[in-house]
C-alpha cells in the first residue's frame, strides 16, 4: 500500500544521517592514518639521516670532526651541531649566527624534545656528545603526546568500535541505495503492468459497448419472442458484470501500485450508510432481496475516509451477499462501534466495524448465476486493499451466511493505547 | 421536437449502435468519425447537442470541444472509455455537461442526455402541475386538488413533496430531506421531519395511517411511488 509521507521523509532523512555519519567516520578515520603516517615518515626520514651523519662525522687526532665521505641530503637538515658533555658546541654545519655555542643543561632538556630558539631541532646521543639536526624556522610542528595507561588500554577497543560504526554506515548507505534502485525498478514493473491492464481494459470498453447497446435493445424489442428477450436480458447483465470486473481490476491495480489518490475528509457515518443502502436498492436490482439497515443507538464517530472508495467496498459486499443469497432474502448493512473490541489482530483502538451479513443463508443453488455468476476473488481483493488504505482490514466468513467486516480505525490511536493500558 | 445530436466516435460499431439508441428514442443524428468531419458537420449546420469520443484519430475530444464551443455554447457529453479520474475531470473541467464512461446502458445513455438537454433547453416546460393518483400537485400554486377541493402546503411540506417528487421511484434518504428541508447541521432534525412527513400525509393520501404513495423505508428514508401509466 502506499506509504504514508512521513515514512518516506523519516526513510530520506535516516539515509542522509547515516551517509553523514558514515562519511564523517570515514574521513576521521583516514585523516588519523594520514597524520600518523606523515608523523612515522618525518620522524624517519629525520632520524635516518642523523644517525648517517653520527657514522659519519668522525674525530680527528686533533680533536676537531669531519665527516667523512658523506654527503649531507638536502631537506634532511638546515643546520647540525654537536655539543661535548659539557654543552660547548665541538662541531657545527650551517649554525646560523644567533644560536650560541655553549648550553646549559636545562637549555638541553628543553631543546632535545622541542624548539631551540623556534628552530625545530631533533637529536641523538652518541658516546662523545648529542648531535642536533635543526631545521627552518616554522617548518616543523612539533606536539608531544601523553596518554594515561587506561586510555591506552581502551584504544583498541575504541578503534573498533569505530570501524565498525564506520562499516554499519556503509552498509546502512549501500542498503539504502539498494532498496531505492529495487523500488525504482518495482515501480516501473508496476507501472508498466497497470498500464497494460488500463489498456487492455480501455479496449475491452468499446467492444463491451456495443454488446451491453444492442443487448439492451433486443431486450427491450416487443417484436422478440419473450425466450429471445430473456437471452438478451442474460447478455446485458453479463455484460454489466465483465464492465464491474474490469473496472474493479482497474481499480485493485491502481491500489496496488500505488497509483490511486486517497481523498480522505471527515465522514458521518450514519448519512453515508444510509446513502449506501438507499443507492443499493435504488440501482433496480435484480435480484430480489430485502436491505436491512442496522445502526446503534449510540452516536457514531466521525472517520476519516474516501468515501468514493469505501461505497464501492461497501457496494461489492453488498453485491456479493445479494449474488449468493436465494430470493427474498434479507441482507444486513451495518456498523458497530467498537470501543474496546476484541480485535485479535492488533493493540487495543477504537474501530469501528462496517459490516453486511446475507441474514437468510446462502442459496444452494444460484438462481442469478445460472447464466454464468461471476467470480469475487477480484472483489474481496478490492475491498481488503480499500481497508488497507485506510489503515484498517477486511474479514470474510464463508459459512452457511456470507458476513463481510471493513474494520476502520477511529481517532488517536496513541490515545486509544494509552486508554487500553489505563 | 427532435433534437439534432452529432455523434462522434472513430469506431463506426459503435457509431452506429449510438445511432440506432438515438433514433429510437426519436432524436435526429448524424455520425462523424474524426475531428475534422465534426467540425465540418457543426460549421454547416449546429447541432442541438455532441455525444463525443475522447481519442479520435486526428485528434483528441477535449481539444475539438473548445473548437466547438468557438462555434456555438453547444451542450456537450464525453462518451468516452478512459475512466480515470483525470480525464473525467479534465472533460468537466474544460465545461462539458456530462462524463460518460464506456460501457454504458442505451438507457443510462437516454437518460443522462436527455437530462442535460431538458437543462439546456428547458422544454419542455415543466408542468405546472402532476398528478399522483386522485391527487393534482400544483406546483404553481404550492397546493393539492383532490375531489374539487384545495389543500394548502406549507413551504416546508412543498419542498417535501418537491424532493420525493424529482426522485420518485426512489429511496431519499432522511438526511437528504433534512439537507432540502434545513441548512447547518443537520443533527436532530429527524423527528421533526417525521411530523412533517405525516402532516403531507394527511394532505396526500386518502387513509394516512396506510399510505400508498408516500412509503417509509424503515432506517433509510422515505419513497414516493411512481404511478405505472396505462
Amino acid at each position: 500500500m502506499r506509504t504514508p509521507w512521513k515514512l518516506q521523509n523519516l526513510g530520506r532523512w535516516a539515509g542522509l544521517l547515516a551517509l553523514s555519519v558514515g562519511v564523517t567516520v570515514l574521513v576521521f578515520l583516514g585523516g588519523i592514518v594520514l597524520l600518523a603516517w606523515q608523523t612515522g615518515e618525518g620522524q624517519a626520514s629525520s632520524l635516518g639521516a642523523l644517525r648517517d651523519v653520527s657514522q659519519a662525522l668522525t674525530q680527528e687526532a686533533d680533536g676537531s670532526y669531519t665527516l667523512q665521505n658523506f654527503d649531507l641530503p638536502q631537506d634532511a637538515a638546515a643546520w647540525m651541531l654537536l655539543l661535548d658533555a659539557d654543552g660547548n658546541v665541538v662541531w657545527q654545519w650551517n649554525k646560523p649566527d644567533e644560536l650560541p655555542t655553549h648550553y646549559t643543561l636545562g637549555q638541553v632538556a628543553s631543546f632535545s624534545r622541542w624548539y631551540l630558539m623556534d628552530y625545530p631541532v631533533q637529536s641523538l646521543a652518541r658516546g662523545d656528545g648529542l648531535l642536533l639536526a635543526g631545521q627552518e624556522k616554522g617548518s616543523l610542528w612539533k606536539y608531544s603526546v601523553e596518554f594515561s595507561q587506561r586510555f591506552m588500554a581502551w584504544l583498541p577497543g575504541w578503534l573498533m568500535g569505530m570501524f565498525f560504526l564506520a562499516l554499519f554506515c556503509v552498509l546502512a548507505l549501500a542498503g539504502l541505495l539498494l532498496r531505492r534502485q529495487f523500488r525504482r525498478e518495482q515501480r516501473g514493473r508496476d507501472e508498466a503492468r497497470s498500464n497494460w491492464i488500463s489498456g487492455v481494459s480501455h479496449d475491452i470498453r468499446t467492444p463491451l459497448s456495443m454488446v451491453m447497446g444492442y443487448a439492451g435493445q433486443l431486450e427491450e424489442n416487443p417484436a422478440l419472442p419473450e425466450q429471445a428477450r430473456k437471452q438478451a436480458a442474460i447478455i446485458r447483465r453479463q455484460s454489466q458484470t465483465i464492465r464491474d470486473l474490469v473496472n474493479d481490476l482497474n481499480l485493485t491495480m491502481r491500489l496496488d501500485c500505488e497509483m490511486q489518490a486517497l481523498r480522505k475528509a471527515p465522514l458521518e457515518l450514519a448519512p453515508f450508510l444510509r446513502q449506501t443502502a438507499a443507492d443499493f436498492l435504488n440501482s433496480g436490482l435484480e435480484h430480489e432481496v430485502d436491505l436491512d439497515l442496522r445502526l446503534p443507538k449510540a452516536p457514531l464517530p466521525r472517520i476519516e475516509a474516501d468515501a468514493f472508495l469505501l461505497r464501492r467496498a461497501l457496494n461489492n459486499l453488498l453485491l456479493n451477499a445479494a449474488r449468493h443469497a436465494p430470493p427474498g432474502s434479507v441482507i444486513c448493512l451495518g456498523v458497530t462501534n467498537s470501543v474496546g473490541a476484541a480485535d485479535p489482530c492488533g493493540p487495543p483502538s477504537p474501530t469501528c466495524v462496517l459490516w453486511v451479513e446475507n441474514q437468510t443463508g446462502q442459496a444452494q443453488a444460484q438462481p442469478s448465476d445460472q447464466d454464468g455468476g461471476a467470480p469475487h476473488g477480484t472483489g474481496r481483493k478490492l475491498v481488503s486493499q480499500i481497508a488497507q488504505a485506510h489503515g484498517g482490514r477486511a474479514v470474510f466468513s464463508d459459512g452457511t451466511r456470507f458476513r463481510g467486516e471493513i474494520w476502520l480505525p477511529v481517532g488517536d490511536k496513541k490515545q486509544a493505547l494509552r486508554d487500553g493500558r489505563a | 421536437m427532435a433534437y439534432d445530436i452529432l455523434v462522434v466516435d472513430d469506431e463506426p460499431g459503435l457509431r452506429e449502435m449510438v445511432q440506432d439508441i438515438l433514433a429510437g428514442a426519436g432524436y435526429t443524428v448524424r455520425l462523424a468519425g474524426t475531428c475534422v468531419q465534426a467540425l465540418q458537420q457543426s460549421r454547416a449546420k449546429l447541432p442541438d447537442g455532441v455525444l463525443l469520443d475522447v481519442m479520435l484519430p486526428d485528434g483528441d475530444g477535449f481539444a475539438l470541444l473548445g473548437q466547438l464551443r468557438d462555434l456555438a455554447d453547444l451542450p456537450v457529453l464525453f462518451l468516452s472509455a478512459r475512466d480515470e479520474d483525470a480525464d473525467r475531470l479534465r472533460g468537466l473541467g474544460l465545461g462539458a455537461d456530462d462524463y460518460i464512461t464506456k460501457p454504458f446502458l442505451a438507457q443510462e445513455l437516454l437518460l443522462r442526455l436527455g437530462a442535460v438537454l431538458r437543462r439546456v433547453y428547458r422544454q419542455p416546460a415543466p408542468p405546472e402541475a402532476d398528478r399522483l393518483g386522485e391527487t393534482e400537485l400544483c406546483w404553481g400554486a404550492g397546493v393539492l386538488r383532490r375531489a374539487g377541493r384545495e389543500i394548502p402546503l406549507t413551504a416546508k411540506e412543498f419542498t417535501l413533496l418537491k424532493t420525493l417528487w424529482a426522485n420518485r421511484g426512489n429511496i431519499v434518504t432522511i438526511d437528504a430531506l433534512c439537507a432540502a428541508l434545513w441548512t447547518g447541521p443537520l443533527v436532530g432534525y429527524e423527528n421533526t421531519l417525521m411530523v412533517h412527513i405525516r402532516r403531507l400525509r394527511e394532505k396526500l393520501e386518502a387513509d394516512p395511517s396506510h399510505p400508498k404513495y408516500l412509503k417509509t423505508v424503515r432506517g433509510l428514508g422515505y419513497r414516493l411511488v411512481r404511478e405505472e401509466r396505462p
